[in-house]
Formats: structure tokens, C-alpha cells, sequence
């Protein structure tokens, strides 16, 4: 018999009940969060995020971290505003550049770690910094233009009148869609095997005959179109500014990790990983309802982080029976 | 593996670097930087990131990492300024307080990696959010300043020396006794190159490695002063501007510290944080445009821990 | 040691197990893997508290709650891996976490003198100023003795000294037993090799399933007894007999090839024949199984496979050109341990999913690898669990299951017995004689001597980087170490047995 492979193990339970119970206390706070426009409204803003977190953990399986995600978000935005300089017939032509510096990017990442075996850590920095780098020189450093409405329209557009649900932002069926395709290519395709095998034991892996080195450049290259993906998703809520995507490489991590993700390799869900994006987010928003001020959601974060990951290593130590 | 014994790779660095910085001097006529005082300056802009390097070292050395340490500089800088206000009765009390910020940091640090056994990248990213966040939550902007008398300690020397050079140079020298000469640094090495064998042999590891942390704490926190010194008054963002973290952990690894623990030195990061103080030199010597230096910060970190790690035959992550 | 119980969460490690040792003993344990033989050591070390029972040292009751506790108590324990510290020195080691201070200042110049009383102590000619990870590992081991007795151990427990010896090393470590014992030492020795229990035993004990099948002292024993002890059934037939006729096409040549450690190597590897590596620990044998694996790869010389020259630079082009892997470091490169015994062994059959169809449909089916686990008798209660959780036999055929999902013509298998207890390894030889029947080949590499005797069909000694020549089957072991150690033989000083 197929047995059938625990897709959720209890990680993920967790999340999922943190989820609900923070989307509870911000109905509490503002009952109108429970009508469906407001359920639609919070899946579209929470969007961006699922997205990143499914990227960032094909990269957090194979053992790796990709820290510069959140630099080609801000250098999505600002270099599209800057590719399509007001002109919305250049928005297709200008996403599809995007991609291909997404495509660079990984690539970059990922054969700085695998061929010339810089730890991830360190390589994901330093391209964070050049990124950043690349994107404010680019824009000069103080961005300039907008971004046209058909660029906008991931991230902004709205069927309106749907039965049940009201409104159908565009964002969400793309989310939930990306959120498919990876749950499929990690769970169910060879190539997520061999993802989570190098991350368990790169060198069992390696002298099983697995590419190791593409694996590890392809998990880059994924991460890297997700984060593409995320800023485009991104550019359609606010302005064109030169932090739209700082922290976000964090807040993708955080949310892995809360969704029972193994930081260096051998395990995770790609439903976990979509839980504590969701998790976050919902935190993210009762604390925005509260009316702390930003940085203090962001000291919140950091204890999330933390609270998260001890529970898990607790449990695991008093499952290996250590005192 | 590596043909460079330790102790030739910070002499090879300092050499590589002021010929480079010689070199850069000459070919933009920058003929001002070729005399002690432009020396000095290269020197200076080393300060705070070799400080920050000597406290990464220990962590690395037990096979832990902080990236809390930008963190603990902007809150030193804002509440040494914040107490000081100007009044030169107050250096002592914000220097005490600073410190003690820094030891608890330091301890939570330690705690979190050693006794609940969280993965250290993330345990100390988590402390570093919360010290942000309460910070830029705290204030928003410049707070207070530092009297006269506490600049010393940036624009001040000594017998023709400066004296952030002194205070660079006694910290790396007794960071270099600690860990050659004292009990603590044999331990420090036995804990990062075999955790469990240190145990064995009777060594309280989780001591030795919360006990790193608090020492890494501390000297960023020392930078922290420095630089609030040097720029009168602290602000929140001064750390996380600067660097410090990704800057401190490849500085120490270029130096020839491991990052898989029991191996290196702080003479070898005080090496590397000069060869990144060159680098800023010749970029503004060159005139290279800041956000391009940006750029080009984040491949020499790249390039610079490649170069050691790209001949070895292990497999990272 | 009376009456000590130690149960963990499902698993009932010791049950009320009674052990001692007296000064100036050689007290042998014996037994299986799992056998409880690690876990009555952790108890006496002070790493495990017993639920029930208590140890006693010169007849007074102890309780230990941290291993510090029990090396004051004089107990000392050398772990199968070992602790020490390879980028430090081996004074530094010697007196890690007790070192001597002046001034709160380490007092280098007294641990040199104290490293080298205790070494001599040992009749050990090691340099304490050099780094442990330049020493050999008899070397190491000897310094993890002196570390111990530099603590006033006099209780020393070694823990599979030799598994990791080659023979010549193993009888100095014997002569190193020997002394101590004169000394009044008392060593609890574990071992599962029988041909060194019987030669320095006073008494044996053996575990099985946690309990004490018995004591009894060494002369009262043979061998057959005490392997019957262990297993509970005699084990007949350990070695399948070879095929009669082994001479088949040739399947690997290599000739004059090397690389930095190699030089010189000629082989040949036959279709239906097992060949066996023989030699010293540093003879090169296991290089010699990376380098035909492209971990290692040559840079000098020819290859040929199946008659056709190849260049092999990689493990992927070795398992491409039909050549598997077997390492001697079953858990550190071997298994993905976090991951399911399937997943295991399908890595291989993943890695060349033949199309991109293949490799994005279903991640291959279960079924197909329960059928190769089943097939390479793997035998645990869920294929679905992590591979972590099975036994050392049943790991090593789960990675012979991966193997036979491509069913290379040559096998590469390195030590495949390290590690696994007796009544397994029959079944791994089996596997192994099931492997080469269908008209393939496998190149052993062993340390084990009568394994390397009653497994090949031909055995090729190597020393020093090279092959020192060529045996056929049937030889005795001292035919084999004579080649393996060269003229050095006769000159080495035999101990006394």
C-alpha cells in the first residue's frame, strides 16, 4: 500500500491555529475583518508575502538561506518604474526584463555557493548589498515616476460583485495558484526530492549522483522569480520608494520557520510555509489595528522569531529524551 | 587545503592592503594620503568594523554567529548621547549603562543559542529586530549629544598617536591574550572545533559559548561609543547603515577565522577590517559613485570569502 | 554495577544488568548492535542516570549526574568517535578543560612537560607541540588514553578501540592494554571482534537484548560459545560460497593511473567477481574507490569500462558510465538520515530520471521502490519512516536497494560491514553475492581481514598509494598483512599474545 506521506506534520497545525486565533482577535478588534471583502482584502495584502515565503523555502530546504530577496523586490519596483518611464505600452516588455534580472540574480547566487562555495549567509548579503546598490543608483536615489495601472493590476485589481466572496482581487487566485504549483514541485516532482535529499546530506547526495550544484542554482533561481513575482505583486499597493522590500527576506524566513520549516535543510511544507506568511500577516494587522507604531511590529517580529523557534527546538530536545 | 598558514594571512592582508591604498594614492595624485596623517585617517575609518570584528571573531570561533551586533551599536551610540545630553557628569553613568545594555544583550543572546538551542543566525536576527524595532519605536532621529570631553575619545591622541587607534590596537591585543593565553580562549576553541568532546573533557560548553556572545556584545557596544564620539550624537540607523554585521562576519572570515568554529584569530580580523577600511579609501579616492560602492562592497564580501573557501572540497549551503 | 534498568521511550535498553571489573582486569563486553553494550557505558560514565540499580567504585555507591561527576570518580571513557580537537595541539588536548595557570595565564611550558610525562608514560614518541589532526589515528587514540589517565582515571573503558585500526595498529594498541593492565588499571574493553577478545581478555560478558547472558572467564570460553551467546544460534554459513566459475568479460581496467595520493595502479575487475582492496588504514584503498568514482578523480593514466576508455570526473559521470558507491561513512555520506527509507532509495533512480516527463511526474512511485527495498531484503516495519531509525545492516542494504534501481556493472563498496553486527553482515554478504551473479562486478575495499578473505575471489593488496600485488582466494590473513605492511614484517616486534 501507498502509505501517504504526512504532508502537514504538527508545525503546521500550529501555525494554523495561530492563524485563526489572530484572525479572531482582529475580528474582536474590527468586526468589519470578518465580512469577505475584508477576508479578500487581507489575502490580497498577505499576497506578496505567501509568495516570497514559497521561494524562500526551496532555498531554506536545500540548507541554504537567500537573503537578498528583499533587495530585487525594491529593485523590481524601482526598475520597473524606471523601464516603463510613464509609458504603460512598455509594462509587458518591462516585466519581462524584470524576470531576467531575477534570472541573473539566482543564478548568481547560486553558483557564488555552489561552485565557488561561499555559505549562503554570506553570498545572499552580499548581493543584497549590491542589489540595493544597484537599484539606488539606478534611480539615482530618489525615485521618480509611477508605476502605470496595467503594471498595477496584480496587485490592485479587483473583480468586483462576485457572488459569496464580493470581490475577487487578482492577487489572490495568482497567490493561491504559485502557492499550487509549488506545493506540487516540492512535494510531488523528483526535483523537489532531490531538493529536500541535498539539504538533508549534500554529500550523500552528491555521491548518489544527484546534481547537487544545479539543484542548489535552480532552488536560487526559483527564489529569486518568486521575489520578482512578489514585487510585482507588491508595486500595485503603494508607491514607487526605495524600501519597499527591505526586511522582507526576514519576514519570508520567519514565516518558514513558523510553519515548521528546518533552517539548514531536511524539512518543510510548502502549507506551512503559506500558513505563517498568513500567520505573520494577520500579526502584522492586529498590530497595525492596535495602533503600534511600525517599529515595534517589527520588535514584535523579532520575538515571534524567536518564540517560534524555541518552542520547536524545546520539543524536539524533550523528544530526544535530553533532560 | 589552504597553502597559508594563519599567521602569515593577517601580515599577507595588512601588506596587500597599504600597498594597495600606496598604489591608489599615487595614481590619483592624492599625494595628502601618502603622509601619517592620511595613514592615520585609513586607520581611523577602521575603528568601529575592526571592534565590531574582534567581538564577531569570538562568536565564530564557537561556531556561533551574531547579527545582533548593528543593532547594539545604534542603541550604545543613542543612549550614550541620550544620557550624556551634553553634560560631562554623565559620561561615566552612560558609559555604565551602555555596557550593561550590552552584557544583557549579550547574555540573551547567549542563552538563546546555548540554552534553548535555537539556530544562532536566527536567535540573534530575532534579538536585532527587537533592539531595532523598541529603538526606532524610542526615537526617530539624533538624540541628544556628547560633551567635548567624551569626543576625546574619537578626535583625541596620545603622544602623536590617535587615539582610536590606541583603543583599536589594546583591544585587539588583549582579545588576542584572551584567547591565546587564558583558559577561556582554550575553551573557546575546543567548544566551535568539537562541541561534544569539549563536553567530555569537562568543559561547561554552554558557558563558553553565552560568555562569547557577552564579549561580542560588549566590544559592539564599545563601537557603538566610538562612534557616537566620533559623530557627536547617536542615531538609530547608524549600525544597520553601516553594516556592521555582514561587514564584521567577512572581515573575520577573510582574516582566516572559520566559519565552522575552532579556528582563526582576531589579529586576522584586525587584518581584514583594515583591507576594508583600504577599499572605502580608494573608492573615495577614485571618486566612485556611493551607490556604486555599494555594489561593489557587496562582491568584494563575495569575492574576498570566495577566495578562500572556493578551493576547499566541502559543500555549503 | 547491580541491577541497572534503563528504558527509552519504547525501547528497554538495559534490564537489570550486573557488571564489574577489578583492578588490573581486562574485562571484554560483547554483543550485538543494540545489544545495550553503549548504553551500560553511558550509565557508568555519568552521561545517562540508571532508572534502577546503582554503580559502585571501590565498593561504595555513586550516582553521577553529569559526566565531570564520574571522571572525578576515576572513571575514564574512550568513545568510538573520537573527541579530540584537530586544529589544536596535543598538549592542548591533553589538558583541555584542566589547564595549568600562572598568573590566570595558561602555563604553556608546564603542559608541554606534563604531555610528555604522561606520553611517556605510554612509551608514546608523540611531539605534543603538534596538531592532533596531523596524527594518526592510533596516534590520537593514544593521546585520549594519556588524556584519561592524565585525569587519574582508573577505571578506563575503550569502546571498539580497533574498529578503525588496521592490524599491525590494533596489536600496538593490544601492547598498550597489556601495560595498562600491569599497571592496575581496570579496562572494560568493548569489542565484537573475536580474535582480539580472546587475546586479551581476563573475563568476558555478554549482552544481548539488555540483559547479561552471562560471565565467565576467558579460558573458560571459545569462541563458537561466545558468538552463540551473542546471537543466540550459531551462524553457520557467514560466507556465501563464491560461483565457480568467476573469469567472466572484463568489466574495469585501469592501467598505470594516479593521483596525488595514487600512483602506479593497474586493476582489473571481471564480470561475476567479488575483488577485494586489502591494506593498512592509510594504504590508499578507500582513495582508490573514490578515485574510480570521480570523487577523487585520477589525473594520470587510463580508465577503461567494459573495453572503452572513459574519463570519470565526477560521481555523477561514474554513476552515468555504471558504476555505484557504497562509502565507508555510511551516515555522513550515505544517507539523507531525516528523509524515508523510499526517498533513500530512490535517490539514485531520481537523479537520472530519464525524462523530463519522468521527472516531473509522481516523484517515481513508491511501489517501485518498495519493490528494489524488498528485493535488496530490507526489512523494517515502514519503508515510509526515516531511514534514520532502521539498523546499521538494514541502512547499508537500503543503500545497496539505491544501487540496484541502476544496477551498475561495478559496485564500489567500501567497509561494507563497519559498523554492523554479526548476524547482519551475513546478509549483507549475501546481497553482495546476489549483486555480482548477474554478470557484474564488485570492488571491495576492506579493513577486515577475514571478511576480505572469506568474501573475494581474488584480493589486491595496496601500500602506501600503490598495489603491493595481487592473491587469489584462499590465502591465510598473514599471507595478506605480509604484502599489505611489506618488509616491515619481520622487523616489527610481535607482541606477545
Amino acid at each position: 500500500m501507498l502509505a501517504r506521506r504526512s504532508f502537514a506534520p504538527r508545525q503546521v497545525h500550529v501555525s494554523l491555529l495561530a492563524l485563526l486565533a489572530l484572525y479572531a482577535a482582529i475580528a474582536v478588534v474590527q468586526p468589519s475583518y470578518l465580512e469577505p471583502a475584508s477576508v479578500m482584502n487581507f489575502l490580497r495584502r498577505a499576497a506578496p508575502l505567501v509568495v516570497l515565503a514559497c521561494g524562500q523555502l526551496t532555498v531554506l530546504l536545500t540548507g541554504g538561506f537567500d537573503l537578498s530577496m528583499g533587495s530585487l523586490v525594491t529593485l523590481t519596483v524601482l526598475g520597473g518604474s524606471i523601464l516603463i518611464g510613464n509609458d504603460p505600452a512598455r509594462t509587458w516588455w518591462a516585466i519581462g526584463v524584470l524576470y531576467l534580472i531575477g534570472l541573473a540574480t539566482g543564478l548568481v547566487n547560486g553558483l557564488v555557493v555552489s561552485r565557488l562555495k561561499v555559505p549562503s549567509i554570506i553570498a545572499t548579503l552580499g548581493t543584497l548589498l549590491a542589489a540595493r546598490g544597484g537599484a539606488l543608483l539606478w534611480s539615482g536615489g530618489s525615485p521618480r515616476g509611477y508605476l502605470p495601472e496595467n503594471f498595477r493590476f496584480f496587485g490592485r485589481f479587483m473583480w468586483r460583485h462576485v457572488p459569496v466572496i464580493e470581490i475577487l482581487p487578482v492577487a489572490v487566485p495568482i497567490a493561491a495558484a504559485l502557492a499550487l504549483l509549488f506545493a506540487w514541485l516540492v512535494h510531488r516532482t523528483v526535483f523537489g526530492k532531490q531538493l529536500v535529499a541535498v539539504g538533508d546530506n549534500p554529500r550523500a547526495a552528491l555521491l548518489a549522483g544527484v546534481r547537487v550544484g544545479a539543484v542548489r542554482v535552480t532552488a536560487f533561481v526559483i527564489s529569486a522569480l518568486a521575489a520578482v513575482t512578489g514585487g510585482i505583486l507588491l508595486g500595485g499597493f503603494g508607491g514607487v520608494s526605495n524600501d519597499v522590500g527591505q526586511g522582507l527576506e526576514l519576514q519570508a524566513i520567519a514565516a518558514c520557520v513558523i510553519g515548521g520549516t528546518q533552517l539548514m535543510g531536511g524539512g518543510g511544507t510548502v502549507l506551512g510555509a503559506v500558513a505563517g506568511a498568513l500567520t505573520l500577516f494577520a500579526l502584522f494587522t492586529l498590530l497595525n489595528l492596535l495602533g503600534l507604531p511600525e517599529p515595534l511590529r517589527v520588535a514584535i517580529q523579532g520575538a515571534i522569531l524567536i518564540a517560534t523557534m524555541a518552542s520547536g527546538s524545546l520539543r524536539r530536545g524533550a523528544a530526544a529524551g535530553r533532560a | 587545503m589552504r597553502r597559508l598558514s594563519v599567521p602569515s594571512v593577517p601580515l599577507a592582508l595588512i601588506l596587500g592592503s597599504l600597498l594597495a591604498f600606496s598604489a591608489t594614492a599615487v595614481a590619483t595624485h592624492s599625494n595628502d594620503q601618502l603622509t601619517w596623517a592620511g595613514l592615520g585617517g585609513l586607520i581611523e575609518r577602521m575603528v568601529a568594523l575592526g571592534i565590531v570584528a574582534l567581538g564577531q571573531t569570538f562568536v565564530i570561533l564557537a561556531r556561533s554567529i551574531d547579527l545582533s551586533v548593528a543593532q547594539v551599536i545604534s542603541v550604545a551610540a543613542v543612549m550614550a548621547s541620550f544620557v550624556m545630553q551634553g553634560r560631562v557628569e554623565m559620561i561615566g553613568p552612560a558609559i555604565a549603562l551602555v555596557l550593561a545594555i550590552s552584557v544583557v544583550v549579550g547574555l540573551a543572546n547567549g542563552l538563546l543559542v546555548a540554552r534553548a538551542r535555537i539556530n544562532p543566525f536566527i536567535a540573534t536576527l530575532g534579538v536585532g529586530l527587537c533592539l531595532q524595532g523598541v529603538l526606532s519605536a524610542a526615537f526617530t532621529d539624533f538624540a541628544g549629544s556628547v560633551p567635548r570631553g567624551f569626543q576625546v575619545l574619537a578626535y583625541g591622541s596620545a603622544g602623536g598617536v590617535p587615539l582610536p587607534i590606541l583603543l583599536l590596537l589594546l583591544l585587539t591585543t588583549l582579545c588576542w591574550l584572551v584567547l591565546e593565553h587564558t583558559r577561556f580562549g582554550a575553551h573557546l576553541y575546543a567548544v566551535g572545533g568539537n562541541a561534544e568532546g569539549a563536553r567530555q573533557a569537562g568543559i561547561h560548553t554552554g558557558r563558553v559559548l553565552i560568555a562569547a556572545h557577552a564579549v561580542c556584545s560588549v566590544l559592539a557596544g564599545l563601537a557603538g561609543l566610538y562612534l557616537a564620539a566620533r559623530l557627536r550624537s547617536g542615531a538609530p540607523w547608524i549600525g544597520r547603515d553601516g553594516v556592521y554585521d555582514l561587514q564584521s562576519i567577512a572581515v573575520a572570515v577573510i582574516g582566516g577565522t572559520l566559519l565552522s568554529g575552532g579556528r582563526g584569530g582576531v589579529w586576522g580580523s584586525f587584518a581584514g577590517a583594515l583591507l576594508f577600511a583600504t577599499l572605502d579609501a580608494m573608492f573615495t579616492m577614485l571618486a566612485v559613485d556611493p551607490f556604486f560602492q555599494q555594489v561593489l562592497r557587496g562582491v568584494v564580501v563575495i569575492a574576498a570569502v570566495a577566495a578562500y573557501s572556493s578551493r576547499s572540497r566541502l559543500l555549503v549551503a | 554495577m547491580r541491577g541497572i534498568n534503563k528504558a527509552f521511550p519504547g525501547v528497554r535498553a538495559l534490564d537489570n544488568v550486573s557488571f564489574d571489573c577489578r583492578a588490573g582486569e581486562v574485562h571484554v563486553i560483547c554483543g550485538e548492535n543494540g545489544a545495550g553494550k553503549s548504553t551500560l557505558i553511558k550509565v557508568l560514565g555519568g552521561i545517562y542516570a540508571p532508572d534502577a540499580g546503582t554503580v559502585l567504585i571501590d565498593g561504595n555507591p555513586v550516582r553521577f549526574g553529569h559526566p565531570l561527576e564520574a571522571r572525578e570518580a576515576g572513571v575514564g571513557i574512550i568513545h568510538q568517535e573520537l573527541s579530540l580537537l584537530p586544529n589544536r595541539t596535543v598538549a592542548e588536548n591533553l589538558f583541555l578543560g584542566r589547564e595549568p595557570t600562572r598568573y590566570g595565564l595558561l602555563d604553556r611550558a608546564a603542559m608541554r612537560r606534563g604531555a610528555r610525562a604522561l606520553l611517556a608514560r605510554l612509551a608514546s614518541p608523540i611531539d605534543p607541540d603538534l596538531p592532533c589532526g596531523r596524527l594518526s589515528i592510533h596516534e590520537m587514540q593514544t593521546v585520549e588514553i594519556a588524556r584519561a589517565l592524565g585525569l587519574a582515571a582508573r577505571i578506563l573503558v575503550l569502546d571498539e578501540p580497533t574498529a578503525a585500526l588496521d592490524a599491525a595498529e590494533s596489536e600496538r594498541l593490544l601492547a598498550l592494554v597489556r601495560r595498562l593492565r600491569a599497571d592496575g588499571v581496570a579496562l572494560v574493553y568493548i569489542s565484537h571482534r573475536m580474535a582480539e577478545v580472546m587475546a586479551v581478555a581476563d573475563r568476558v560478558t555478554v549482552l544481548k537484548d539488555g540483559r547479561n547472558v552471562g560471565t565467565a572467564p576467558r579460558a573458560a570460553l571459545s569462541v563458537p560459545d561466545i558468538v552463540r551467546m551473542m546471537v543466540g544460534r550459531e551462524v553457520s554459513e557467514m560466507y556465501p560460497a563464491p560461483l565457480a566459475d568467476a573469469s567472466g568479460e572484463e568489466v574495469l581496467r585501469i592501467e598505470r593511473a594516479g593521483n596525488g595520493a595514487l600512483s602506479g595502479i593497474d586493476l582489473t575487475v571481471r564480470a561475476g567477481e567479488i575483488v577485494a582492496v586489502a591494506g593498512l588504514e592509510d594504504s590508499g584503498k578507500s582513495l582508490l574507490t573514490r578515485a574510480i568514482f570521480g570523487d577523487a578523480p585520477f589525473t594520470s593514466g587510463r580508465v577503461l569500462l567494459g573495453g572503452k576508455p572513459v574519463v570519470i570526473d565526477s560521481p555523477r559521470r561514474a554513476a552515468a558510465s555504471g558504476i555505484g558507491f557504497l562509502s565507508e561513512d555510511r551516515k555522513g555520506e550515505g544517507l539523507a538520515l531525516r528523509q524515508s527509507v523510499r526517498d533513500n532509495a530512490l535517490l539514485t533512480l531520481r537523479a537520472f530520471a530519464p525524462s523530463l516527463a519522468d521527472a516531473f511526474a509522481g516523484a517515481l512511485s513508491a511501489r517501485r521502490a518498495d519493490a528494489v527495498l524488498r528485493s535488496a531484503d530490507v526489512r523494517t516495519a515502514a519503508y515510509g519512516g526515516p531511514v534514520e531509525l532502521l539498523s546499521g545492516g538494514n541502512q547499508q542494504k537500503t543503500i545497496i536497494a539505491r544501487w540496484l534501481t541502476r544496477a551498475p556493472r561495478l559496485l564500489l563498496f567500501a567497509e561494507p560491514t563497519r559498523g554492523i553486527d554479526v548476524a547482519a553482515k551475513a546478509g549483507v554478504y549475501r546481497a553482495m553475492r546476489d549483486y555480482v551473479a548477474g554478470g557484474r562486478a564488485i570492488l571491495m575495499a576492506s579493513s577486515d581481514l577475514p571478511e576480505v578473505i572469506g568474501v573475494a575471489d581474488r584480493i589486491v593488496v595496496m601500500r602506501a598509494g600503490r598495489i603491493a600485488g595481487e592473491l587469489p582466494a584462499g590465502v591465510t590473513e598473514e599471507q595478506v598483512m605480509a604484502l599489505a605492511v611489506g618488509a616491515a614484517l619481520e622487523e616489527e616486534p610481535r607482541a606477545p599474545a
